[in-house]
């Protein structure tokens, strides 16, 4: 089904006029409109198109009549010549849930998830068509002549007074099913007779090249290359000055709420901060980092009703299919409801973010991780001048013996507040093996957050479902008393709660097996090589 | 990748300019269409330029010498191909008799072109035949454009009467509308107020008689592409999307 379809560069230098009258004699032909084509190519926030290798492009006609379409064309960027897989659509992409069924659709749901497709690059240009025919007058061969300029909004107040760049036009030779004869000869004129190259670089590429992005540069994951020899304070600020930078890429979308993981990766970034001004101990003053905790306490704080709001509803869908077929039109009230409450909620956090204190503890912040650290190092806060692997030996030392002590301490009668601790404990091993991953042989410190992680996520479901159970129980205290949840709605939800309780057992009765997996020899041999036999020998020295 | 019929018993009831519309309305919305002109008269192949000529005939089809995927042509509207009539369908009758599993074979023979197409629109020659049960077998849907005459009636009646007897699993949907329709006519005002009474299936569609779809073969393209506006060509959009409602999910036959 999918037509040939061949791609030319047009030298700057090419007169458009002799380019056609070429053309035209050819052989019989007609030349079409002109017509106006604006292309967008998408990708989410993560960049996760471009690094699965495939460019996702959007072509709209604003000029043609209503109702408006979009063709979206999923290109393979590793075969920039093959057929690109196309799928229409009534209105501009966004999330995968607005998107009819369909192949382009089908492509996208693995990689995209629940992120916003968002323009990368967009593209505005002049399609001039021409159709070679057959002497039936019925077209055997298509061309397409397109010149395309590149528009960067200069705010997004004001979309119309863009920056336009232009970039090299392309000559498109479309074949016709059935029609291959024809289809050589048109190459035969392209190439031979008007020496045209085909394309190298795919057009998103070369739409890129001539901006400031950098594809991929985003990611929420901790990759940092530390120096095991560098003062503790500055490789300090160098992980700080990170999660600081992606607290900041991550303020516009939360604002905006384009998608729910702007505002999660931002509040997990103000997490892993705070985490490390306390588990990175002795390397900043006390009282410095006493207020710093406090201030991003705060935008933990503030942040929370928004996050909490959005777990519900992206839960939603499955809470829903969890309970017995007759219950579950039940539930509707409560995602309405949840709705209802969702805009004012976000609205309060976007003024919030706009809002001083966000910005001057954000302006504090990034003055003093930017400053240099102090000549010669302190003799106090007492790890500041030591090596960040000397620091980080430690700590990390110490927080998996904690783990440890807390674990082991659990009995099955145990109340659910030591699971809780466990799993705060858990929760800051794992970060600051994170941090340091860098500092340790690689295979490590993987296995040994792989074996973190199961544990965590056997506690999370523990903490989150109890949470979760509270939570609607206050809904329903809400709605009830709002007058928007009538009995079989309460009754639905109490059914929720009954299941998110036996979950929550279930994962209770799995902790000692779990833990055990975690505390085993081969665990605590990793930990001892890693992390113990080499603080000993950075103390010796 | 649905396929529909264009079907009538009777002759001259407007199947090829349903299938030939239809399609290229399919086209436009974004559906990968193909149109199998079966009428070895090719009047759907001379709408798009296209030469009424398959390469060995519909012997060579039906044998799997040839498949159909090698003979289909692109017609000048993207998305939109064709595969060609050929004047050897007067005989395609005889040719599915001698063949294994005669009311198999158009199934069989539209079943790997599954990932190429959303949409297959047979355009049938009029009657009733081993070709029409061929088409009864492979289609989802017989859409059939009924004058709002008596004699047009009959023959839905007809149609009727053969599909009751297939087995319910295997009879397509019967989906008729009304066709060439002259409102200043009293017989087709009344026809058309009575007949949904007997056929509660009939579309919602009238498609109404006009010189300007005889022009599509003066014109040699479809309707919707030259006079979008004009009022038979909005009544094939609504019967596209009437079509479409009932369509999606896409069913798979």
């Amino acid at each position: 089904m999918h037509p040939v379809q061949l791609e030319y560069s047009i030298p700057d230098d090419t007169d458009p006029q002799t380019l056609a009258a070429a053309i035209q004699s050819h052989g019989p032909s007609l030349a079409e409109s002109p017509r106006t084509l604006e292309r967008r190519f998408l990708d989410n926030f993560d960049w996760s198109l471009y690094l699965a290798g495939a460019a996702l492009e959007e072509r709209h006609w604003p000029d043609d009549p209503e109702p408006a379409r979009y063709q979206l064309l999923w290109h393979d960027l590793k075969q920039p010549a093959g057929s690109p897989i196309e799928q229409w659509c009534g209105s501009p992409a966004g999330m995968l849930d607005d998107l009819a069924p369909g192949p382009v659709r089908e492509r996208l749901g693995p990689l995209i998830g629940i992120r916003r497709l968002l323009p990368v690059v967009t593209l505005r240009g002049r399609v001039h068509g021409h159709r070679l025919l057959n002497a039936d007058d019925k077209t055997v061969v298509r061309i397409m002549v397109e010149d395309q300029t590149r528009m960067e909004a200069a705010s997004p107040a004001d979309p119309a007074a863009a920056t336009k760049t232009p970039l090299s036009s392309r000559l498109r030779l479309q074949g016709v099913r059935g029609y291959e004869r024809e289809l050589k000869a048109a190459r035969t004129l392209i190439e031979d007779d008007l020496g045209l190259k085909p394309v190298e670089t795919p057009l998103l590429m070369e739409a890129l090249a001539c901006t400031s992005l950098r594809p991929g540069s985003y990611s929420s994951k901790l990759d940092y290359q530390l120096d095991p020899t560098q003062r503790a304070d500055a490789a300090t600020k160098c992980i700080l000055l990170d999660l600081l930078d992606t607290v900041e890429a991550n303020i516009d979308g939360t604002r905006s709420n384009l998608d729910s993981e702007f505002l999660h990766d931002l509040r997990v970034a103000t997490r892993r901060t705070r985490s490390a001004l306390s588990q990175i101990k002795g390397v900043f003053a006390d009282p410095l980092v006493d207020d710093y905790k406090t201030r991003f306490a705060w935008l933990q704080q503030i942040t929370g009703p928004v996050r909490d709001l959005d777990v519900y509803l992206l839960d939603f869908p499955h809470l829903r299919d969890s309970l017995p077929a007759p219950l579950r039109p039940h539930l509707d009230p409560l995602r309405d409801h949840i709705l209802a409450h969702y805009d004012s909620t976000q609205s309060q956090l976007a003024a919030e973010l706009a809002g001083g204190r966000f910005r001057t503890l954000l302006k504090d912040w990034r003055a003093f991780l930017e400053a240099p650290v102090p000549e010669p190092p302190p003799a106090k806060p007492s790890n500041a001048g030591r090596s960040i692997k000397a620091v980080a030996d430690a700590r990390v030392w110490r927080m998996y013996h904690r783990v440890l002590d807390e674990g082991r301490a659990i009995r099955d009668d145990s109340p659910a507040e030591h699971l809780h601790e466990l799993r705060k404990s858990c929760k800051k091993l794992r970060y600051l093996l994170e941090f340091f991953q860098s500092l340790y042989p690689k295979d490590c410190v993987k296995e040994l957050i792989k074996q973190l992680k199961e544990l965590l996520d056997m506690l999370g479901r523990f903490q989150d479902q109890a949470v979760q159970a509270a939570h609607l129980r206050e809904t329903a205290v809400e709605m009830h008393r709002e007058g928007t949840g009538d009995i079989d709605t309460l009754l639905a939800m109490g059914a929720l709660i009954g299941q998110l309780l036996s979950t929550q057992q279930q994962a209770r009765g799995q902790f000692a097996e779990v833990f055990a997996h975690f505390d085993n020899a081969a665990n605590g041999e990793r930990f001892e090589d890693c992390f113990r036999s080499k603080r000993k020998r950075e103390g010796q020295q | 990748m649905t396929v529909l019929a264009s079907y009538s018993i009777k002759g001259g009831v407007g199947k090829t300019a349903t299938a030939v519309n239809l399609g290229w309305i399919a086209a436009e919305q974004g559906l990968r269409t193909l149109i199998w002109d079966l009428d070895p008269q090719g009047a759907a192949s001379w709408y798009f330029r296209i030469q009424s000529k398959v390469k060995g005939g519909g012997k060579a089809l039906l044998s799997g010498k040839r498949a159909p995927d090698g003979q289909i042509k692109g017609t000048d509207f993207d998305r939109l191909d064709l595969l060609p009539a050929d004047f050897s369908y007067r005989h395609l009758d005889l040719l599915l008799d001698r063949t294994k599993g005669s009311r198999r074979q158009l199934q069989q023979l539209l079943e790997p072109l599954g990932d190429d197409y959303d949409l297959i629109l047979l355009d049938c020659p009029p009657g009733i035949s081993l070709v029409s049960e061929n088409v009864f077998r492979a289609a989802w849907g017989l859409l059939v454009p009924t004058i709002p005459t008596p004699l047009s009636v009959r023959t839905l009646d007809q149609l009727r009467s053969f599909l009751d007897q297939l087995e319910p699993a295997r009879a397509p949907r019967l989906l008729p509308f009304f066709n060439l329709v002259e409102r200043g006519k009293r017989m087709h005002r009344e026809t058309m107020e009575t007949l949904p009474e007997r056929y509660p299936e009939l579309l919602p569609v009238r498609v109404p008689q006009a010189s300007e779809v005889e022009r599509m073969g003066l014109k040699r393209m479809p309707l919707p592409a030259f006079a979008p506006r004009h009022d038979a060509s909005v009544a094939y959009r609504a019967l596209w999307d009437e079509l479409r409602r009932q369509i999606e999910p896409t069913p798979r036959r």
